[in-house]
């Protein structure tokens, strides 16, 4: 008789903070940390320089994450860590995990790549991912609130997927949390920042894609 | 029957002189930017005067930026905003 382990639910960050907007999405991706934490979740948090290849690949090989959330630039065949270092390629397997790339265009082919080489599925952006921030505020990030209308409904992506919902929900909740700040932003309550900006998130909400089993959950 | 012909992103960038206007367009409402903003695409962090220079030029970033303002105009004008789900 063969007995199984049941696969625990993890979950993989890579949040690189080289420059200012990895800085953000590094900032930005803390209550997500925590928040997997408080639902049991084990998490394999590649901080700042630890957001490489050789530590990427060890614990895609020996920890088989069930969820992959990967923050940093990108284009549409290679995605990068920590100093632009490229991490994950069209060679690269990320097995039965679901994965979401906060990133420019890795949704325009590699996302579909991961997906072809074993990923269950991919959620990601398959145009550049603008994000609009208060010059003042690049110090205190988590208290940029015209970057929090770009990154609040990105993180939904994964804190949807961390109640044990579907790849697909994860997907609406997103768009749908992008079109409601959309709203408000080109409403007449808004600021002169907010109305401007609302064309960069018109535009990430068209370029967020998907791939692979929609129905997919961790 | 509605017969008028859109044409596509492609075309129009394509075409010099729906090019050339819309250049001149875009590099219009980019400079209503306000000052108190700043736009991050990539690694770039970019000002209202990085955005017009990327959009004078031409390069990659600059045609990102005319494609989004396209489509976003586009959107506006067939009510596409007001009606997304």
């Amino acid at each position: 008789m063969v007995w199984f382990m049941p696969m625990s639910k993890s979950i993989l960050i890579t949040r690189p903070d080289h420059d200012l907007i990895t800085k953000y999405f590094c900032a930005w991706s803390n209550e997500l940390v925590d928040f997997a934490k408080s639902k049991m979740i084990k998490v394999y948090d590649l901080k700042g320089k630890k957001s490489n290849k050789k530590k990427f690949l060890s614990y895609i090989n020996i920890r088989c994450p069930s969820l992959i959330f990967l923050n940093g630039h990108g284009n549409a065949d290679i995605f990068a860590g920590y100093g632009d270092e490229p991490m994950v390629g069209v060679e690269t397997i990320l097995k039965d995990a679901i994965v979401y790339a906060r990133s420019c265009e890795v949704g325009k082919n590699l996302g579909l790549i991961l997906v072809q080489n074993g990923a269950h599925s991919f959620i990601g952006y398959n145009r550049k991912f603008f994000c609009g921030y208060t010059p003042e505020k690049i110090t205190k990030p988590l208290e940029d609130e015209i970057a929090g209308l770009f990154l609040k409904p990105s993180n939904l992506i994964i804190s949807t997927l961390l109640k044990s919902n579907s790849v697909q929900e994860a997907h609406n909740r997103s768009r749908k949390s992008m079109y409601k700040n959309f709203r408000k932003m080109v409403s007449s309550t808004s600021t002169f920042e907010e109305r401007y900006s609302a064309r960069w998130l018109w535009s990430n909400l068209h370029s967020q894609v998907i791939f692979g089993d929609p129905l997919k959950t961790i | 029957m509605n017969d008028k012909i859109e044409n596509s992103t492609e075309d129009i960038i394509l075409d010099p002189e729906l090019s050339e206007q819309l250049k001149k367009l875009v590099l219009e409402r980019v400079g209503s930017m306000p000052d108190t903003l700043r736009m991050s695409v990539g690694s770039g962090e970019l000002t209202k005067d990085d955005i017009l220079k990327h959009v004078e030029q031409r390069d990659n970033i600059g045609n990102q930026v005319i494609e989004m303002e396209l489509e976003f105009l586009r959107d506006l004008a067939n009510g596409m905003v007001y009606a997304y789900e």
